[in-house]
């Protein structure tokens, strides 16, 4: 029994014995562990300020960012409808186009004013659908020069100056390729 | 150092019970079973002390985990994040309301090209309904309802070639 109260004591030592050793590791370095923690905190502090910081500045950028989108959409959609009143505009000025060559050759069949509207219109729709600027005004020059072909047509024929049943110059731009 | 003692105690257990078994051997006395019974005991103490520092230890973990979550420095990144996600949102929201205005005003564009379409069809097929009436006597009974139901097809079907040629083939038709 008493070897065993030995044994008890023994352990309670060597618990104690690790206890102080743990202690005086403690205090021997004590000055480094409140720098290592102090540098920590001030370390998560800047760290945290920063972040901060980089928020506010995001949160400033997206407000811009907004700012720029709802300009942009609004601008976006004026251009949209300015877009769709000049493919109206165009398309009453081909209407007109039709009417008129219709007044001035009184006997046009109804299919060759119908095919000169379609080409005219074939025309304005490459021209709207271009995905290039180069190729936008090609077909633009060449809806113009058509445009031009049937006015003058129309007035040629308005003033007496042909005798001819059909408006040669214009159905001879439709032949082309 | 609770993981260390718990450790000796279950090695102190383990040789208690070797000893107790060596006794056993020896001698019939009850020393044996004393043995094994301070062995069983420190054993168990051992068992508990190791679950006791392992829910320590998880308690402490959690305990610190829940710290850093709510930190000054976990949540300002998280707050970043959340901005930076916004920013990539806004970005692709743009893109979105973009192409959905240019789909919108290619609908309006093609609609007002349709409509206007239909209306010069409408024109056409009224003018080959007066050619097709005017060379009727000329034409049997079921080439004119032919004819007539092929204006009428075209007309709703929009197709504005097969009226050119259904116009062609009238003036075929009166001229034979």
């Amino acid at each position: 029994m008493n070897t065993f109260k030995d044994w008890i004591f023994t352990l309670v030592n060597l618990f104690h014995s690790v206890k102080d050793e743990n202690l005086r590791w403690q205090t021997a370095t004590y000055d480094q562990q409140a720098k290592l923690k102090q540098a920590r905190v001030l370390a998560e502090k800047t760290l945290a300020d920063e972040l901060k910081k980089k928020s506010l500045q995001l949160a400033h950028d997206i407000a811009l960012l907004r700012t720029k989108n709802h300009a942009e959409l609004a601008m976006l959609k004026t251009q949209c409808k300015q877009d769709i009143k000049d493919y109206q505009q165009y398309l009453a000025a081909l209407d007109r186009l039709k009417s008129s060559i219709q007044a001035s050759y009184t006997h046009l069949p109804e299919a060759v004013a119908f095919t000169i509207h379609h080409h005219a219109k074939h025309l304005l729709n490459k021209m709207w659908e271009a995905d290039n600027f180069e190729q936008k005004m090609q077909y633009e020059m060449r809806l113009i020069n058509f445009m031009t072909a049937v006015h003058d047509d129309a007035r040629i024929h308005l003033e007496g100056d042909s005798r001819q049943e059909l408006p040669e110059k214009t159905l001879r731009l439709l032949q082309q390729p | 150092m609770l993981i260390k003692f718990s450790l000796f105690l279950i090695g102190c257990a383990l040789a208690l019970f070797v000893s107790a078994n060596v006794l056993l051997s020896l001698s019939p006395s009850d020393m044996p079973e004393r043995i094994t019974l301070i062995g069983q005991l420190m054993l168990l103490s051992a068992f508990m002390l190791l679950s006791a520092t392992g829910l320590l230890l998880a308690a402490k973990r959690i305990l610190h985990a829940c710290l850093g979550f709510f930190s000054a420095g976990q949540r300002s990144q998280r707050r970043l994040l959340f901005i930076q996600h916004r920013q990539d949102q806004l970005h692709r929201l743009i893109h979105f309301q973009t192409a959905q205005i240019n789909y919108f005003n290619e609908t309006r564009r093609k609609r007002l090209l349709v409509a206007n379409h239909r209306k010069h069809i409408k024109a056409l097929s009224n003018a080959l309904t007066d050619e097709l009436l005017s060379i009727k006597p000329q034409l049997s009974k079921t080439a004119f309802q032919q004819l007539q139901q092929e204006n009428r097809h075209y007309c709703k079907r929009l197709d504005g070639e097969g009226l050119l040629k259904l116009q062609q083939k009238i003036a075929a038709s009166a001229t034979s």
